[in-house]
């Protein structure tokens, strides 16, 4: 199938795109996660001494890794992926090709670095000591490959409107932050007060945070009807995504 | 040829929406959204209706701006049509414009892999065709610096060897000979020759007529958007060329302004084989040319009449005047001399030349006026050069001469 691997090629350009030029190459893909653990677990646990509730809770730092390392893929995909028609116009205006390789390939390399850092780290910390499930880790990667359809939807819309309205891509770093702190990253849904951990549910990404939190840490329970809506939710993000990339497809090279 | 057809287009038509604030934009994605076209468009391509078979070869001509790269696009699919539509079938090869999907910070190598990705190949077939596209390239070490390094030419060279080495069902190409250097523009001539040769289907934009005459049957003449002209290559050429000439003329001063500014010795017209339109004369190989000058003298002194054949890029083949001959031109009436020549069975081989005449003093020193027209020996030739010359094989030497000079060598030698 020519899409695929042309796919495929896009995908190890863009990795080596990203890494072409610095000391570290591949690591520092790595590096980056890890450094943001590094800075969020001291200013969390030694200045704000925060901590997880309840009573068998695990500690702040593997509490945080589990939930910020899916969010930095889903965010990063996003805000790649937004600018993904618009940076490769010079490709698009002279070669007929698939344009939803493009976003297709922006989103995918994100997801494979991070799903790559997560397993990293969640192996490294096992080996430090703390108690995570190790046997659960192809299941939070099913969760991983869910959330990447998601990102995949909103990713195929932003980058269809970008074309249009320029505005998306500086608004989109601001947004993204607004949606992280909206979202059980650095907080468990329980710390909040009781008549807003409700409203949690119309967070897409409230599902995610606590799904990799009860697989790998056994902190709370995977409930299966969350499971099964968030799965339509991440079907229908997918479905109106590629509706709109495709209506809109046509007339990309008029507005680039 | 075969009755494939590859490419077909009805009714095509492009329009570009008119955008100019940031607001426009909003409104054209809500309509897009919407389902409806868009508000306000500016039309570059009409009713285009093309057919192309396989092993035909069309040329695209016209003006800058007449839309023949948006139409090569639409083509390749680049671009959406507004109206009507496009059916192409096989493997398309393009190369538009330059350096066409090249991406500045890989070296050539990267890029060929992208280059071959898009148009479907595995990387293992990728990997199979690399020594034949670096061999043809011909650019040395540069195929591992980055793109953005490599000179113009260099961009042709490369975009033109993988082209040449994924031999395409339809090669569409976009001016792209006119930037390479002489050496490779031959070597790439050739190549389009032998693919034409086994089959191949072109579709070719130039500005070079000498081109378009050179490798296509067939030729199409947008103007402003518009099919102008389309069917065999020499008429249409021909059509376009003198469409230009009568736009240029109307541009230089006329005839009777020449007049006015009283030159001592100037051009009254000058007759191919009896006509004095502007329209380009059509001679079949070896068909007779007989041109007749007529001046006009200030003082009643003659003239020496001089004519001229050069190809149409310039090259002079062959120039004469009345003085060398020892011809004295007629005397019309007081002021008026003319000169009649005859080229009996022209040994110029096909494409476009120019014809021209100049009136010089009777000293035949000093040149006065200039007029040119245009002439077109039609038919097929696998011969090179200008003229051919008369000439026959020795059989016991031919042999050995064909295996020790190659062509090109032959032909430096010759020129």
């Amino acid at each position: 199938m020519p899409a695929l691997s042309l796919a495929l090629h896009f995908i190890r350009r863009d990795i080596r795109n990203r890494y072409l030029g610095s000391f570290s190459g591949g690591l520092w893909a790595l590096l980056q996660p890890l450094i943001q653990l590094a800075v969020y677990g001291f200013v969390f646990v030694y200045v704000f001494k925060a901590r997880v509730p309840g009573a068998d809770a695990p500690g702040y730092v593997p509490f945080l890794a589990v939930g910020l390392w899916p969010w930095t893929a889903f965010s990063e995909s996003l805000m790649r992926a937004t600018t993904a028609i618009q940076d490769n116009a010079a490709l698009i205006g002279k070669v007929a090709l698939p344009r939803g390789v493009l976003v297709f390939a922006a989103v995918a390399s994100s997801f494979l670095i991070h799903a790559i850092g997560f397993c990293a780290i969640v192996i490294a910390l096992r080996l430090s000591g703390v108690p995570i499930d190790l046997l659960a880790l192809p299941l939070a990667l099913c969760g991983f490959v869910q959330l990447f359809l998601l990102a995949l939807g909103f990713a195929f819309l932003f980058s269809a409107v970008q074309v249009f309205v320029r505005d998306l891509a500086p608004a989109l770093p601001q947004l993204l932050m607004l949606w992280m702190f909206a979202s059980p990253v650095f907080y468990a849904r329980a710390s909040l007060p009781e008549r807003y951990q409700g409203w949690m549910d119309f967070n897409p990404f409230t599902h995610y945070a606590e799904f990799f939190r009860a697989t790998l840490l056994h902190s709370g329970s995977v409930d299966l009807t969350a499971q099964a809506i968030s799965m339509v939710v991440a079907l229908a993000a997918l479905a109106l995504g590629f509706a709109v990339f495709r209506r809109l497809g046509p007339h990309f090279e008029d507005f680039l | 040829m075969s009755d494939v057809v590859l490419v077909e287009t009805r009714g095509l038509g492009k329009s570009y929406p008119l955008v100019f604030r940031s607001r426009d934009r909003l409104r054209a994605l809500w309509h897009l959204l919407a389902g409806r076209g868009h508000p306000e468009s500016i039309a570059v391509l009409q009713d285009v209706n093309l057919r192309v078979r396989r092993g035909e070869s069309l040329g695209l001509i016209g003006e800058n701006g007449a839309g023949k790269s948006t139409l090569l696009k639409l083509l390749t699919g680049v671009l959406t049509p507004t109206t009507g539509s496009v059916a192409v079938a096989g493997r398309v090869g393009a190369l538009l414009e330059l350096g066409a999907g090249f991406h500045p910070e890989y070296t050539g190598r990267d890029n060929i892999a992208l280059a071959a990705a898009l148009y479907g190949l595995d990387a293992q077939e990728a990997r199979a065709k690399l020594p034949e596209i670096i061999d043809f390239a011909d650019i040395g070490r540069y195929i591992d610096e980055p793109v953005k390094h490599y000179s113009s030419g260099m961009v042709v060279r490369l975009g033109f060897a993988i082209v040449a080495a994924l031999r395409p069902d339809l090669l569409i190409t976009d001016e792209v000979l006119a930037v390479g250097d002489e050496s490779f523009q031959k070597k790439c001539v050739r190549w389009m020759e032998d693919y034409l040769e086994h089959g191949g289907t072109l579709i070719l934009v130039s500005h070079s007529m000498y081109h378009v005459q050179k490798l296509c049957r067939q030729a199409c003449w947008l103007q402003q958007g518009k099919v102008a002209a389309s069917g065999d290559v020499f008429e249409v050429t021909q059509a376009y060329l003198a469409y230009q000439e009568r736009k240029s003329a109307s541009q230089t001063p006329a005839r009777d302004d020449i007049a006015g500014q009283g030159l001592e010795f100037h051009l009254l017209d000058l007759a191919l084989n009896d006509d004095t339109t502007d329209t380009p004369l059509l001679l079949d190989r070896g068909g007779d040319a007989r041109v007749r000058v007529r001046v006009h003298t200030r003082d009643g002194r003659a003239p020496v009449i001089m004519v001229g054949i050069v190809r149409a890029d310039g090259t002079p083949v062959y120039g004469v005047s009345t003085e060398m001959d020892g011809v004295r031109p007629l005397q019309e009436s007081e002021n008026v001399y003319s000169a009649e020549i005859m080229f009996p069975a022209l040994p110029l081989l096909p494409g476009t030349y120019l014809i021209k005449a100049h009136p010089l003093d009777p000293e035949g020193v000093r040149l006065f006026d200039t007029l040119e027209r245009s002439l077109t020996i039609r038919g097929q030739s696998r011969e090179f050069g200008l003229v051919r010359l008369s000439h026959s094989w020795i059989a016991a030497q031919t042999s050995v001469l064909a295996d020790s000079i190659p062509v090109d060598r032959a032909l430096s030698a010759a020129s």
